[in-house]
């Protein structure tokens, strides 16, 4: 997923910067959220992706405002819950079919790990809220 | 912006350093770094490109990145693979753990490789 284009015209200082980045990756983050409750393979590492880019703005940006580091904090470990799911994704892709108890626990660790990240990104949404409003 | 200089310049740096130790140790902890660090900086290189155009160093961060896939992609499932066997179908899972093994070590040969020949200094 290729991101989106960040518009800088007219930037003359560091804050104008952060915020426009900031803005762009969390509207990509905005657009795929949805993609957590279809719990699909590509929909959710769409999403993963789009977290993470979010994440290393936050955390290259929180030097110069520490109000943004606990919503990187909670970004990393949602993105951990969806690498997880994404894991087990790939490895169900090329088991054997034979070996169908394996199957069984790998699909049922996945569904743990888009529950995990459910309630992770519930827990962001003051974080994400505030980021919204501009308030941090 | 000089901010915008100075971060391009030292994430830059950590990638090259990065670089640097797989070269001289190539196991997973060192590929792993460079991943890292190649993500972070391609992203930054992503989120400013308007300001601070580099697509040539942007591309040679993404090949890379590309570079270590494979390798990562096999270690990772390899590892989950061993601790996911169900006791019963340990035999059925062998051929599959051990063309993973291979394909872990040939993947990270051909990373060593191809970052030995890159420079992002």
């Amino acid at each position: 997923m290729k991101p989106q284009g960040v518009n800088l015209d007219g930037v003359s200082d560091i804050a104008e910067l952060v915020e426009r980045v900031l803005q762009t990756r969390l509207s990509e983050v905005h657009a795929l959220k949805g993609e957590l409750a279809r719990r699909e393979k590509q929909g959710l590492h769409d999403f993963r992706i789009a977290c993470k880019r979010l994440r290393y703005a936050l955390e290259r940006f929180e030097a110069l405002n520490p109000a943004l580091q606990a919503a990187a904090e909670k970004l990393a470990l949602l993105q951990d819950a969806l690498g997880e799911a994404h894991d087990r994704d790939v490895l169900l892709a090329i088991l054997p079919t034979t070996m169908a108890a394996t199957q069984r626990r790998l699909q049922s660790e996945r569904e743990g790990c888009v529950d995990r990240a459910i309630a992770l990104w519930a827990e962001l949404q003051q974080s994400v809220q505030a980021l919204d409003s501009h308030s941090i | 912006m000089k901010w915008l200089a100075k971060t391009i310049a030292r994430e830059r740096r950590a990638l090259e350093r990065a670089r640097q130790r797989f070269i001289a140790k190539p196991n997973q902890k060192c590929l792993h770094d460079v991943r890292t660090a190649g993500r972070r900086f391609r992203s930054l290189l992503e989120d400013v490109a308007t300001l601070a155009p580099s697509e040539r160093l942007r591309r040679r961060v993404k090949r890379a990145a590309a570079a270590t896939d494979a390798a990562r992609d096999a270690t990772i499932i390899l590892q989950l693979l061993q601790d996911s066997v169900e006791p019963g179908e340990a035999e059925m899972a062998r051929p599959l753990l051990e063309h993973l093994r291979e394909q872990e070590k040939k993947a990270t040969r051909q990373a060593w490789r191809e970052l030995r020949r890159m420079r992002f200094t």
